[in-house]
């Protein structure tokens, strides 16, 4: 939304009388300063401290023990089982979850496009599972809907003559809880976004293909969706990163259980540095997943964006 | 096109898919609502009675269990880190909209990285610090550290709507004699005022609801509601507490619900444009 914005900032049209200096240094220093220090020292200083910490042996409980290993971390956590068991599960989750959200969430846009009565109440209704505390949302899902003898789940699946598994503590079962819990949570923030994005798009486009007899399928597929791409590729970003960064649902769905089958990498690298205290191999693990995270990001919006800012550059 | 009884099918299943999804959107919700109003014997019953009468008795017990207290660490931890985040990032936003600031591009960069950032990777090298600063089960230490959660949220929203008031207000302030400093406080600012509600609901919304940060650093002592919820319930399996649980978690669910179904145009335009 104010990516456009911040291009347009970037070229700085803007007529500003010239005093004796290219910057506001003062001014910079009053508005923006504070911010920049507060965040050097919450966000900076502890990544970076991280990324120290992580080509050492240190344990939180030995600190005068702590030796100097270079990558011996790294080395150690590709020969990890449970290490790399965590890469799958994060993957697995992160892809189920974002494509789904993603398909559902512009589905949902679309579907509540054209006016009906009751709009803005459905709107704001579907608002709620994304501001509900994601710790009581999971908590109500694990004791009411997914509990296996009194369980809603169950109980429907009963009527029809099936018998519905344990489902937070057997597997595949539980990474499905996790899966519908994070679907339900995050849908609605997709939806929001392309509720906003569909709002903004140019009619006359729509109307004209419309004219030419484009069925709307064909309208939504070669006219909608192509016009909404810098946002679909924004949202796909953003999903993920919340998606790699998930600890709540799980922790308190499955605890990462049974067997390990739903730990993603949150989860290995809270129990690694801050439950077995091993900070230099748990922090080796959260700089591999913030890599990750940015190395996805970065190819995603290189590869989504590519031919569009050529061409929006040509035309 | 196809005649009017296709079209008016069609109509209906929309209308009915929209419900379908209201319906599960809001089913938790109503479902911990009605739980936490029911008796031990009414709340573990399947198909679940939609007719009961009514008990306040879990209210009770969560009020002898002394959840006022932790209401209170919640309260006074998410209002002061919301008021810090509004105070920093608003000023900041509006410098990155107007002012000639060295290195923007790369300041805006840094502000918004760390959104990008897994908390878990904040969180051990924080807990770390704080334990060496003796701040874990401060609310002081949890109110900075919510700083990572939002200032780069407030920072670039601001910034998109400073971005969208015409810079001549700024240019009639400057020749009627203002500075920066009053130019901002008394001219720019007053006309983004949607803009610094919706950015305030959304941190409230963010900080209230935080889990993995407040289970790290928020020790015996600053406990907020989503971490007493997990460790004061662990034995919420057992029926006979999910009243206990349902009204706990209404008493966590409400101040955000109830914000959010007040004022859902500035939380719907929020999550609208938080993609930046």
């Amino acid at each position: 939304m104010n990516r456009s914005s911040a291009r347009s900032h970037g070229s700085a049209e803007r007529e500003v009388p010239v005093r004796r200096s290219r910057y506001d240094w003062r001014a910079t220093a009053m508005f923006i300063g504070p911010t920049i220090v507060a965040l050097a020292l919450v966000a900076l200083l502890p990544t970076l401290w991280a990324m120290f910490s992580s080509l050492f042996d240190w344990h939180f409980h030995r600190p005068q023990a702590r030796s100097f290993v270079l990558f011996d971390n790294y080395v150690r956590l590709f020969g990890d089982a449970r290490f790399l068991n965590a890469m799958r599960v994060t993957a697995f989750y992160t892809v189920v979850s974002v494509v789904t959200t993603l398909v559902l969430g512009i589905g949902l846009a679309l579907l509540t496009r054209a006016p009906f009565p009751g709009k803005n109440a459905v709107r704001a209704l579907l608002t709620i599972p994304m501001i509900m505390t994601p710790v009581v949302s999971t908590l109500v899902w694990k004791t009411f809907f997914f509990e296996a003898d009194l369980g809603l789940v169950n109980w429907v699946l009963g009527l029809a003559g099936i018998v519905g598994p344990a489902w937070t503590a057997s597997s595949p079962s539980a990474i499905i809880t996790i899966l519908v819990v994070n679907i339900w949570f995050m849908t609605p923030f997709v939806y929001l976004v392309m509720d906003a994005a569909l709002e903004g798009l140019p009619h006359e486009v729509i109307d004209a293909a419309k004219i030419d007899g484009a069925a709307y399928w064909q309208r939504v597929w070669f006219v909608i969706l192509p016009m909404l791409r810098a946002t679909i590729v924004f949202t796909v970003i953003f999903r993920i990163t919340i998606d790699a960064r998930m600890f709540e649902i799980i922790h308190v769905m499955t605890g990462g259980g049974p067997a390990r089958d739903t730990e993603v990498l949150s989860l290995w690298i809270y129990n690694a540095a801050l439950r077995n205290f091993h900070l230099g191999y748990g922090n080796a693990g959260g700089v591999v997943l913030m890599t990750l995270v940015a190395a996805t990001c970065l190819v995603i919006m290189l590869v989504g964006l590519r031919d569009l800012y050529r061409r929006t550059g040509s035309s | 096109m196809s005649g009017r009884s296709t079209s008016r099918v069609t109509e209906a299943l929309r209308l009915l898919a929209i419900a379908g999804a209201v319906f599960i959107a809001i089913l938790p919700l109503v479902w911990v609502v009605l739980a936490s109003f029911k008796t031990a014997a009414d709340v573990s019953q399947m198909p679940p009675r939609l007719l009961f009468t009514p008990t306040l008795d879990n209210y009770r017990s969560v009020l002898d269990a002394g959840f006022a207290s932790f209401f209170r660490n919640s309260v006074i931890i998410t209002f002061a880190a919301v008021a810090l985040s509004v105070v920093l990032g608003v000023p900041a936003a509006y410098g990155f909209s107007r002012l000639r600031v060295p290195a923007l591009r790369a300041l805006l960069l840094f502000v918004l990285s760390v959104r990008f950032v897994p908390y878990i990777v904040f969180a051990v090298p924080l807990f770390v610090i704080m334990v060496r600063l003796q701040l874990v089960g401060s609310h002081v230490g949890l109110i900075f550290v919510y700083i990572l959660i939002n200032l780069p949220l407030v920072v670039w929203m601001m910034k998109s709507f400073f971005d969208d008031v015409p810079t001549d207000i700024d240019d009639a302030a400057a020749v009627d004699g203002a500075n920066r400093l009053q130019s901002f406080a008394l001219v720019v600012l007053p006309s983004t005022a949607a803009g610094v509600a919706c950015v305030t609901i959304l941190s409230f919304i963010f900080t209230w609801n935080e889990y993995l940060l407040a289970l790290v650093l928020s020790g015996r002592h600053a406990q907020t509601l989503p971490v007493v919820l997990t460790r004061f319930l662990g034995g919420m399996e057992d029926p006979v507490r999910w009243g206990l649980l349902s009204a706990s978690s209404v008493v966590v669910l409400a101040p955000v619900v109830i914000v959010t179904l007040l004022v859902h145009r500035y939380v719907r335009a929020g999550f609208g444009g938080s993609t930046t």
